[in-house]
Formats: structure tokens, sequence, C-alpha cells
């Protein structure tokens, strides 16, 4: 089987202490592990399910959960065997995080092993298979499977965070990120090669600067002393001249320095964008083809951060972080060459206040940091209150706790102002200290050098060489800066870079089969064979619900809120797959049809109705975008929405969504079904399609719906029951399984559950005197 | 095959909705009361006074009107799919009813458009005469735009109608540009 792994897979030191031992004469059926003792300590446990027996070993030692996989040595294993025929009752008692498997051994009971969620799945699989194997039943050949799924970091050991994304965000490796991040400006390639000559063109003439304006200026030209300068080449001597040459010569360094700064700059305008955009799009691409899961594990907020904030932040470092690397050390080396050259002694001087400037830089903007951070923390704090504050206007006045609001905020508020005075303070002393270890390089530079220039010490030195020495000093802070912040900024970008690539790595859990075929007429007839399903492993929502609905027929589904009816209807339309057993239409495993034909066939109308913003016409034309306006207003009919949008000034013209009209509950309750009527599929899920809607409503919905679902097959989810009176077939779901079968007759003639809440509800209406 | 063709026969219904609302000129006659109203007569039943919406106001003006009573309940009698179908007579009578019940001011000049405060001031020429009014700013509120075509919406909700913005001259378009 394709991506499935065995459950009875068993590690090979164990296999052979178990061959050797004669314990394995029977077909193994589940292995699975465990990682407490029944008084929750944590030790190794392992259960090893076959046909004939139960064997159960655990571990000499106490050993270490936490979401480590463990690797346990079995030989430190004490064995015990049961006779499956000896062993009743098997049962998991569920704690808050994990639980405890407990069985009945010759009609006592005795606990087994207590585990943590990260092994409830497979435990939970091994009990439903004893019980199987106990009532005599065969076990089906793909129960003994589950999905590949790497659950683990290969690196660690820990488990993936998130099991959607295999990433391990801690063992995540960074060199890797950028070379990857590298690849995006690849088709720049030639534009970063620009900017980076340009980096290096600029802080050449950067470097050219203070030898014109100390050196050549005040020994030179000032002094009269030409002799010794690159003027003596020249072939006239006049001062005047050779001022004016200077001066030009100076005026042409800055014009370039500007140069290739706009030069630069236009490079960097036309690439950022562009990379940022292209990043942005891969990630849109890549979230269009996640499954629903992925979407309902995370917060709509953060994916859209990601989508905008990320991608700016990562191309950041390659813009005004990497091609700044070069010319920064070609600054320092060539300063420093320049002033070692010049004066070894002063250019110790000069260096010799660096190192505390860089200290106080790495020791103490950490700090600086934190406090920015949690300057951040208080005001998000504080926008979240105060848009809770807003948004839940109406109940705040309802209760009359606008005191104790404006209270709670005001304690946000000061929060705020309280964090930020904080930073300002750090800001202001940290900034103090690094300035005065810089200016005081600055002045013993400028004092000693004096000294030299004073002849106080020798060799004598002259002014014009102190100020280019001193031009160079000056010149070594920006590139020092650089590197204290480059780090920083690395592991910042390189965060953003991790958040934008674990969505594009995200694999959907839900994905097309290469191999999937086309099924073209398909007529809508649904059959669920031994469906199990869990939103994860360890609860099962559906257990092991079989049913068929032919073709055109309607059927209706009731039971209590979390019985599992929006899971099915969920996974017909593949939503999500099941763990096992298989859902067919029109025979054809819904896993083995393409996206295309699925979607194409099957319309779900559910509790959540979205309006896309845009006019009513287009989101009802959205289902079919090549729908004239007579088919829209056909849908729209059907729907029982086209008396409300006539009466709309626009008509079908008004624009509706974010910054468009306001529609009620059961305005967009309609216009979702008249989208799913214009999608004229052979399937139509109706989740709780009506419950939005008042009672007149829904009776004219429940009119149009009748002529329309007459050639479609229809699955209706409902509380009230009136909705499901035309149902061919009721099934009423209790707690992931089907309890009870039949038309509607049958059903209240078996006086059970739905016989129950039918008498419940009549007498509801009855009370409020509408009556059935 | 026999099973899905009976599916198609009933799936034809839901187009079926409309075209039982469809008038046609043999049985709908519209006609004019002494004070400017439209009579309907159905299939030779006297329904009363009308009222014709356009369900398309921006993208169709003359097709799929919709033909209501003209009391509170407004019920829908029918829908005129094309109007050009009906006679002269009545194609002119229906449309001075839509004119009226869709008025709006004909932007002919723009003299000043000003934002302050969230709000924008507009002071215009239309072909109905002088304007001065305020619009809530955004693009949602005050401009909403079908090609060259720009509908403005005041604070009040009455609407005025810019037909084709190219037409506007250089100056007038710099004062418009921060709302298109």
């Amino acid at each position: 089987m394709k991506n499935k792994r065995p459950l009875f897979e068993i590690p090979e030191q164990l296999n052979k202490i178990l061959t050797d031992s004669g314990m394995l004469s029977a077909k193994p059926l589940v292995f699975a592990e465990a990682d407490m003792d029944v008084s929750c300590e944590f030790r190794p446990h392992f259960l090893l399910l076959t046909e004939k027996t139960l064997i159960h070993g655990k571990s000499k030692n106490l050993g270490m959960s936490g979401g480590k996989k463990q690797k346990p040595d079995y030989s430190e294993f004490t064995l015990e065997e049961y006779p499956i025929d000896n062993l009743s009752d098997p049962a998991i008692d569920g704690f808050v995080v994990g639980g405890a498997l407990r069985l009945s051994v010759d009609g006592e009971q005795k606990p087994v092993c207590a585990f943590t969620n990260t092994y409830k799945g497979r435990i939970n699989r091994l009990k439903d298979i004893l019980v199987t194997l106990k009532k005599g039943d065969e076990i089906k050949e793909d129960r003994l499977y589950e999905d590949e799924r790497e659950e683990f970091c290969p690196k660690c050991g820990m488990r993936y965070p998130d099991r959607g994304r295999k990433v391990c965000p801690k063992c995540m490796d960074k060199r890797k990120i950028f070379f990857r991040l590298a690849s995006c400006f690849k088709p720049f390639k030639w534009h970063i090669a620009a900017i980076a000559v340009l980096c290096v063109l600029s802080a050449l003439v950067n470097s050219v600067w203070p030898l014109l304006n100390g050196r050549l200026l005040y020994d030179g030209v000032l002094a009269g002393n030409i002799d010794n300068s690159i003027f003596s080449a020249l072939p006239f001597k006049d001062a005047a001249i050779w001022l004016l040459v200077l001066v030009l010569s100076m005026v042409v360094v800055k014009f370039l320095q500007q140069l290739f700064g706009i030069i630069q700059g236009r490079i960097v305008a036309r690439v950022v964008p562009d990379v940022v955009a292209d990043l942005k799009k891969k990630v849109f691409s890549t979230i269009k083809y996640l499954s629903v899961s992925f979407f309902t594990g995370k917060e709509t907020g953060g994916l859209m951060t990601r989508i905008t904030g990320d991608a700016n932040e990562v191309t950041n470092i390659f813009i005004d972080g990497l091609p700044y690397i070069l010319p920064n050390l070609f600054t320092i080396i060539f300063s420093c060459t320049v002033m070692f050259s010049t004066s070894p002694l002063l250019a110790l001087v000069a260096i010799a206040t660096l190192p505390p400037a860089v200290i106080i830089s790495i020791k103490l903007e950490p700090i600086l940091w934190h406090f920015n951070s949690r300057r951040f923390q208080t005001q998000r704090d504080f926008r979240a209150k105060l848009n809770d504050n807003l948004t839940g206007a109406r109940v705040v006045r309802a209760f009359g706790r606008e005191e104790s609001e404006r209270t709670r905020l005001a304690g946000s508020n000061r929060n705020v102002a309280a964090a930020q005075m904080d930073a300002a303070n750090f800001d202001i002393k940290y900034t103090a200290l690094y300035h005065i270890a810089q200016s005081l390089s600055s002045v013993l530079t400028f004092t000693i050098g004096a000294c030299f220039v004073l002849a106080v010490f020798r060799p004598q030195m002259t002014y014009g060489t102190l100020m280019t020495f001193t031009g160079y000093v000056s010149l070594l802070a920006g590139p020092a800066n650089f590197f204290s912040y480059i780090f920083r900024w690395w592991s910042g970008s390189m965060n953003s870079a991790q958040r934008i690539f674990e969505i594009l790595d995200a694999t959907p859990d839900v994905a097309e089969r290469p191999d999937a075929r086309p099924v073209t007429d398909l007529r809508g007839e649904i059959t669920l064979k031994n469906v199990t399903f869990g939103y994860d492993e360890s609860r099962e929502v559906l257990k092991d619900v079989s049913l068929h609905v032919e073709a055109g027929k309607m059927l209706g589904i009731v039971g209590k809120s979390g019985a599992g009816k929006t899971t099915l209807a969920n996974l017909i339309a593949r939503l999500y797959d099941v763990n096992s057993g298989e859902i067919l239409l029109d025979g054809n495993d819904v896993r083995d049809m393409r996206f295309e034909d699925i979607r194409k066939n099957i319309a779900l109308v559910s509790q959540e109705t979205y309006i896309f913003k845009g006019t009513i016409f287009e989101n009802i034309a959205y289902a079919d975008p090549t729908a004239d306006r007579k088919k829209v207003i056909s849908a729209a009919i059907a729907a029982s929405a086209h008396d409300f949008i006539c009466k709309l000034p626009d008509g079908y013209d008004t624009e509706v969504g974010s910054g468009g009209r306001d529609l009620s509950g059961g305005e967009r309750q309609r216009i979702s079904i008249a989208r799913a009527i214009l999608a004229d599929p052979c399937i139509l899920i109706l989740d709780e399609a009506t419950a939005a809607v008042d009672t007149e409503t829904e009776k004219n919905i429940q009119a149009s719906l009748k002529e329309l679902v007459k050639g479609r097959t229809t699955l209706s989810i409902a509380h009230r029951l009136s909705t499901l009176r035309d149902a061919d077939e009721l099934i009423v779901i209790d707690q992931g399984k089907i309890t009870e079968q039949g038309t509607h007759a049958e059903l209240i003639t078996k006086k059970g559950e739905y016989f129950k809440l039918y008498q419940i509800q009549s007498k509801a209406l009855a009370m409020r005197g509408i009556g059935e | 095959m026999k099973e899905k063709d009976i599916f198609l026969e009933e799936k034809q219904e839901v187009e079926e909705l409309l075209k039982t609302k469809l008038l046609s000129p043999d049985i709908a006659k519209f006609s004019a009361t002494p004070g400017g109203f439209i009579t309907l007569t159905l299939s030779g039943e006297e329904q009363g006074m009308v009222n014709i919406i356009r369900a398309f106001p921006f993208t169709a003006e003359n097709e799929f009107l919709s033909v209501r009573t003209a009391d509170d309940k407004q019920k829908e009698l029918g829908m005129i799919e094309v109007l050009s179908v009906f006679d002269e007579e009545t194609v002119r009578l229906i449309s001075d009813q839509l004119a009226i019940r869709y008025f709006m001011p004909k932007v002919e000049r723009i003299c000043s458009v000003k934002e302050e405060y969230g709000h924008t001031y507009w002071h215009v020429i239309t072909d109905k005469g002088e304007c001065k009014f305020t619009s809530p700013s955004g693009s949602a509120g005050a401009v909403v735009k079908k090609g060259d075509r720009v509908i403005i919406r005041d604070s009040d909700q009455n609407r005025y109608e810019i037909e084709d913005v190219k037409k506007l001259t250089v100056k007038e378009l710099k004062k418009l540009d921060l709302y298109l």
C-alpha cells in the first residue's frame, strides 16, 4: 500500500528477542508504544497484539517522555503474555492529557500502562482492533495500516510542532534557508552584482575623501608644500590652480558618491518590489493548495502577516545587508592600513576604544531589544483589548460594564506608557554610553595627535596628516556599527524566511493522487463503508459509519451538536480524508478522483457563509463565472433571494462584502444557497443551511429547495426537524455512530431518539403557537 | 442512461422558475394613469398600479426589469427580460418612470474636491444645476466605479453620476485622482 505504514511493524531488536523466545507464534497485528506506568511515572512500555496473544513489555528503567521519540533497549524489558481468550473489556480511561489502558484478565480488572497524548493514537487503534478480535469479526486489511506520516524530526527526535508541516523550527538549517532564499534573487543576479560593485566603488570614493580633505588640503595646498604631494607631477606651480584642482576633485568625489547612491537606489527599487511580490505569490499559491485543516489550525491574522510582512523583512537583508559587507570590510582594511602606515602608535590609540564600543553594543543591545519587544507587546495587548471593547460594544452596554472596561483599558494603557518610558530611558542611556565610547576615541586621537603635531612627542606629524587620520577614524564608525547589528538582522531575516518556507514546505493532508482519474457524468450515488475519522487521531468523531444514499434521493441527518454531522459532510466533499474505510461516489473512491470533479459535483452550503467583496451578481456567479444574468436570477429566485435583492436600490449591482453594504445573516445565507444552486451540482450538501433564516423565509427556501433537490442527491443536516420533512430517509447520529435509520414515519413508530427530538420540537412549536 | 434523462428534465425546472415570471408583450399591457403612474394588465386581468425596478441598475439598465405592485408588499408580478421588445409607447412609458425612479444628477463640471476629517466636500455643476455635498471618504463610501462611469454617494445617500471620467479635463481629473 502506498504511503501507508503497517501498524504491525516491530522494531528489529524486539522482533529478534520475541522470535528467539518463541513468543511471536501468531501473526502480529498492532504494535504500540506507551511512555508511562499506571502510576504516571515515565517508563517505556510496549504492547504487541497478535492474532492469539497480547504481549506487554515494560522497561526495568525509568524513561523519558516529553515528545521525545523513545529508542528503548528492549533487552531490558520484562515481558508478559496474555492469550486473547483470557482478555476482556479493554478500555481507555482518558486523562486530560493522555490516558491509561485497562483490561480484564481472567475476569479481573488490570491496569496495563498509561500514556501521554503522543502515544494515544496507536494505543487507541490497538484497543479498537482488540475489540474487533474479541467480537470475532474479520479485521479488514486496511485497518492495519496508518498513513505514513513523519511525525518526528529526524535530527532532534522531537515531534513536529505542527503535524501538517514537517518542519522542526529548532533544527532548521539557517544557512540552507539563506541559500534557498538567495535562489529567489537569481533572476536579479546581475542587479545584485551591480549593487555590490557600486558599494565597493562608493567605499573607494569614501576612502579618498579624508586624504583630499586632510593631507592634500592642509599640508599640500594651504602650506604651499606641494612637492611632497601628488600635485608635484602637475605642470603648474600656482597655488591658486592647485586649490582649484583640489576643490574640483573634492566636488567630483562628492558628486560620484551621490551618483553611486542614486544608481544603487534605483536598482534596489527595481529589484525589491519584484522579489517581494514573487515571494508573496509563491506563498499565496501554496496556501491555495493546502487543506482546510491548515487554515483551521492557524489564525488568519498570522497568515496575513506572513504573506505581507515576512516577505518584506526577508528581502531587506539581501538589499540593505549583504551588498554592504564587502565595502564595509574594505573600508575597515583600507582605513587601518592608512592609519597604521601613517602612525602606528596613534592607530593603536584610535583602535583601542573600538572594542569597548563594540562590547557596549553587543552587551546592551539585547537589553534594548528586550525593552522594545516589551513595548510592542504592551501595545499589542492594548490594541487587542481596545478591539475587544469596540467590537463588543453592544455587549458592554447591555451589561452596563462601561466603567470596568474603562478601568481595564486604563490599566493596559498605563502599561504601554510605562514600557515606552522604560524603553526610552534605556535607549538614552545606551546611546549616550555608546557615543561616549566613540567620542572618547576621537578625543584621545585628537589629543595625542595634537601632541605629535606640536612635537611634544616624536615623530612629528603635520596638521594635514592628523586631519586625514581623524577622518579615517570617523570612517571606521560606520562599518563598526554595521557589523554589530548585521548579525541580529541576519537572524531576524532568517526567522521571517523560515516562516515563509514553513508555508511553502507544508504538505497538504488531503492531496490529489497523481494517477487520479477523471470521472464524468456523476449521478450522485453516495456510499460510505466503515468510515472512521477524527480530526486528531486519538479522538474519533465518526466511528465505523456505513451508509448508502441512492442518486437523486434526499437524506436527512439529525443529531446533537458535536455528534459528527458536519464532519460527515466535510468528508464527502473531501475537505478531509478518512482515517479508515472509504467513501464512494458512484462507486469511485473519492481519494481516486480529481479534486476538480469532486468540487464540480458537490456543492456545500454551510452555516458559515462567506460573501466576497464585489456585487451580489458576482457573488452568486462565483460558482460559475460564465453564468449570464438569466441564470443568476433563476438561481436567486430558487433561493428566495430575488425579492430582497430587487428591493435593494442597486439590485444585483449592489456592492457587498468588506466595505460594501451589510447583509443580514439570512440574506447572506440565501445568496450562498443561490451560489450552490447555480453550481448545479449532482450532490448538494446543506449543512444547517436554513438555520440563520426565520421560519417564514425557511418555508420559502424549503419550497424552492424542494424543486431544486429533485434531480440531485441531497444531504441535509438540520436541527429543526421540520426542515427534513421531505427527506426520503433520515439518519440519527449520536457520538459518531448511526443510531437510527429510516423514513420519518418509520422513526416515529420506532419511538427512539428521533421520536423524542420530534416530540420536544413540536411541543416547543405548539407552545409558541406555531404548530407543525 | 434513461435515469439520467429524468434528472435533466427535473433540473430544467429551476430555469423554469424564471421563465414563468417573464412578461411578454402578448400578455402584459402597460398603460399610463392620468396621474402619470403605470398600471399593468396581465392576461386580461387588471393588476393595478405597478412600480418598475431595475435588477441591474448599473450594468443592464433596460434588461431584467422587475415589475412590482405599488403597495407595501411590492409583490413581483413578473420580469421584463428586454424592454425593447415592447412597443414604442410602452418603452417610452417605462423609460420615463425609470428615469424618475433612478434620478441621478450628472456631474458636468467639478469645481472643487477637498478632503477634511474623513469627509469629502464636493462642489460640482450638474445637469440639474449647481450642487455642494459631503460624502464619507474612502473608496467604499464615496465613489463606485463601473468602467469609466463613477457614482458618488453622499452622506444622505443621494447619488451623483460622472458619466465618463475620461471626458473630464486634466485639471478636474487631478482633483478626483485621490478617489478613483
